[in-house]
């Protein structure tokens, strides 16, 4: 039995595109137009999956009243926003309304279903043990590379996929300085440097929020960024 | 703040509208002068009827012409006036002292009157030329200015040399028409120069027969000292009026010029040169109509930031709506490339494929201003050491643009600014990546150096100048001017110095773009002030 995603997506040309690369993964699909037809299939039957997008219809917000209301009926659902606006703000927003990641309409479909496959894995994953040779341990950083999940001081830090994949192409090479070009290869999407500047502005939130000492990713200036070992 | 051009202020203006109030004087000093026209003719008409009255008096007594002068001094002399006809002995038989008795009444008058027999000779004199005229005592003010005033009016004169042993030569004609049976009057100089006299000769009549004539003669002093007295009070008040009016006029027009270079400096202040209004207008408050201009200059300064934030805002918004059709675009390629394409239709596919990855670049590119303002709206700001992340970037671009070279000119040691390094490299990668787009040949340049209290960051490529008709307009959003040393597909819209714009005004630097003097290439410069220690 396929593994079950939700679309919600108003544009009929991007919905049935995405519905039928998905298919072709081996994905069951479920489409939906409107956030009353998903929250009343919701009801009936809980996808293994959703995308939704922010915007439906004339409610630009409507995609994270969606997501809050998916997200308090199924704490463990992975769920992918979509974005025309590449707002610092609706990424924040949706982000906090508890979706796993997000995604810009320019993505290609090889790299949502990338996505949607590391989700799934991660979800897979999120309860077994971590094997030992899966995991970089950077000092107090402990990287669980199946799994996609960070730890400092043996907490648990909530990353998006795009913010493990940069902290992972970091902390790799500690003391080496990744360009923003290869951090971008890494996270295997397509933005520019102001975008993975907030990539990068956010990951230190999320650790310092953690450890407000948290100093570890240092800028530098006109190449690139870099992760600080251990004093 | 330009300077401004103003030749005539309103001040002046004002002060040169008030130039019509100086006529007042000249209407004062005519009125005047008809006033002592008038009381000069009233003078003679007096004296004259003066002359008549004492002539009138001897008329028919021809006993009083006969043995006159009957009046001796001791030295033999007649009496040259009243005072001396007092000490004076009588010629024993002489009839005469009626004629002295008449006179004697006479001696109070302001005139000098005199009695000649037929012969010209004087027979009888009364009074004097010389009173002190009694006027009101004068002001403080007046005081203060009557050494100008007597400058240049006629003052009267007491102290000349009184003439009476003799009639002078310009009386003669009256007295000789008088003793001819006419009445008349006259004015003359007198032997001093300094006084005028006016004169009136009445005949005096016995029976049919003129046997001598009366002269009466007073000096003009008394309507020169009230003409002159009229004169200074009229200066005065005019002088006091027209200083009271223009400190009046200087005062307000100080006030009105004041409001107005307030408003202009406000106006020239509200906007930055790229349509954003920065602050508020002085006077809008105002009920009047500089108050109105500066409401008509604020509705206008809105107007025109919301068109500049719609023309802002116009990119981002469109780059939103072309999002959704080009990922309609991109899916369906997607889709496509999964399924059995013959060889030519792939062709096709990769085609569009690379003309939709364009696409999106320069989408990428025209929303990314937008987001950095949004970005650089939470970044915290902090003191940090230029220098250091100028070498820093410096290092960097000569690994990611190892075809050109670079020089790094460092004239400070330590720049500590306030803001966020990240920006300021963001800011310096827009600059240099204009820099190499442009240049020609090596090397490019980039400078630190202190200035003006400040400090000046300066990126210096030699390449093609900038056209003068976009100069100050460079650092706006979707302008790119200059030919483009190498071609090459990165989309080309100006976006980046727009950036670098941002990225000064967070540091609240300012950027500027100039050809070099020689004119073989442009530096871009962004001066920053220097964080407060």
């Amino acid at each position: 039995m396929g593994r079950r995603i939700a679309i919600v997506e108003d544009e009929p040309a991007i919905r049935d595109n995405y519905a039928d690369a998905l298919r072709r993964h081996g994905y069951e699909v479920a489409a939906y137009a409107t956030r009353d037809d998903a929250l009343s299939a919701f009801r009936t039957r809980l996808p293994d999956l959703a995308l939704i997008d922010i915007g439906l219809g004339d409610d630009p917000d409507a995609g994270f009243a969606l997501t809050r209301e998916l997200r308090a009926r199924a704490p463990a659902l992975p769920i992918i926003f979509l974005t025309a606006r590449e707002s610092e703000f609706d990424i924040v927003a949706g982000l906090r309304a508890g979706a796993d990641d997000y995604l810009t309409k320019d993505a290609s479909l090889p790299h949502l279903a990338a996505r949607i496959t590391a989700l799934f894995r991660r979800s897979d994953l999120a309860a077994a043990p971590p094997a030992g040779d899966d995991v970089i341990e950077r000092g107090a950083l402990a990287l669980d590379v199946k799994r996609m999940s960070a730890r400092w001081n043996a907490q648990r830090v909530d990353l998006t996929l795009t913010e493990f994949w940069i902290v992972h192409a970091l902390a790799r090479h500690p003391g080496h300085v990744q360009s923003r070009d290869q951090l971008m290869r890494e996270a295997s999407t397509v933005v520019d440097d102001g975008t993975i500047t907030s990539h990068v502005k956010r990951i230190r939130r999320k650790f310092a929020a953690l450890d407000p000492a948290f100093d570890r990713i240092a800028a530098v200036y006109g190449v690139g960024y870099r992760w600080d070992p251990d004093a | 703040m330009r300077a401004p051009r103003i030749a005539l202020g309103i001040r002046a203006q004002l002060l040169l509208v008030l130039t019509v109030f100086a006529a007042i004087p000249f209407l004062g000093v005519a009125y005047i002068r008809e006033l002592e026209g008038v009381l000069r003719d009233a003078q003679a008409r007096a004296l004259a009827g003066t002359a008549q009255a004492v002539a009138t008096a001897l008329h028919d007594r021809p006993r009083l012409f006969d043995a006159a002068p009957a009046w001796r001094l001791d030295n033999g002399a007649p009496p040259r006036d009243l005072v001396e006809a007092a000490v004076a002995t009588r010629v024993p038989g002489d009839p005469a002292s009626d004629l002295a008795a008449i006179l004697h009444g006479l001696t109070r008058t302001t005139a000098r009157i005199r009695v000649v027999d037929r012969t010209q000779r004087v027979v009888a004199s009364a009074g004097s030329l010389q009173h002190d005229v009694a006027l009101p005592a004068p002001g403080a003010v007046e005081r203060l200015l009557h050494p100008i005033y007597a400058r240049f009016l006629d003052q009267p004169v007491e102290d000349f040399r009184e003439d009476d042993t003799s009639l002078a030569p310009m009386v003669r004609s009256e007295v000789m028409s008088a003793l001819e049976g006419i009445a008349s009057t006259g004015r003359r100089g007198d032997a001093d120069p300094r006084v005028t006299i006016v004169s009136a000769a009445y005949p005096i009549w016995v029976g049919d027969r003129v046997e001598g004539a009366v002269i009466a003669e007073e000096t003009t002093n008394a309507v020169l000292a009230t003409r002159n007295r009229a004169f200074e009070r009229l200066f005065t008040i005019v002088l006091a009026t027209l200083l009271v009016g223009s400190l009046a006029v200087t005062a307000y027009a100080t006030w009105l010029t004041s409001r107005i270079r307030r408003l202009r400096d406000d106006a020239e202040r509200a906007t930055d040169g790229h349509g954003r209004v920065a602050g508020a207008l002085a006077g809008v408050d105002a009920r009047d109509e500089i108050g109105d201009l500066a409401r008509g200059l604020e509705g206008a300064l809105t107007r025109l930031s919301d068109y500049a934030a719609y023309q802002e805002a116009m990119a981002a918004r469109l780059s939103h709506e072309l999002r959704t059709p080009l990922a309609v675009v991109r899916s369906s390629l997607d889709n496509l490339r999964q399924d059995v394409l013959p060889d030519a239709a792939r062709v096709y596919v990769e085609r569009a494929q690379g003309g939709l990855d364009r696409l999106a670049r320069i989408l990428t590119r025209i929303s990314e201003a937008t987001r950095l303002e949004e970005a650089l709206a939470d970044t915290p700001r902090a003191p940090f050491d230029l220098a250091e992340v100028v070498a820093a970037c410096v290092d960097g671009y000569r690994s990611a643009y190892p075809t050109r070279r670079f020089e790094l000119a460092l004239r400070v040691d330590r720049a500590v600014i306030d803001g966020a390094g990240e920006v300021v490299a963001q800011l310096l990668d827009k600059l240099v990546a204009n820099a190499v787009e442009f240049a020609t040949a090596d090397p490019v340049t980039v400078s630190l150096e202190p200035w003006h209290g400040g400090v000046r960051l300066a990126v210096t490529d030699i390449g093609p100048p900038l056209p003068a008709t976009m100069q100050g307009r460079l650092f706006d959003s979707m302008v790119s001017v200059r030919a483009a040393g190498v071609g090459g597909d990165a989309p080309h819209l100006g976006l980046g110095l727009y950036v670098a714009r941002l990225c000064a005004s967070f540091h609240r630097a300012s950027v500027h773009a100039d050809d070099l003097a020689d004119g073989s290439g442009v530096v871009v410069s962004v001066v920053f002030p220097l964080a407060q220690a």
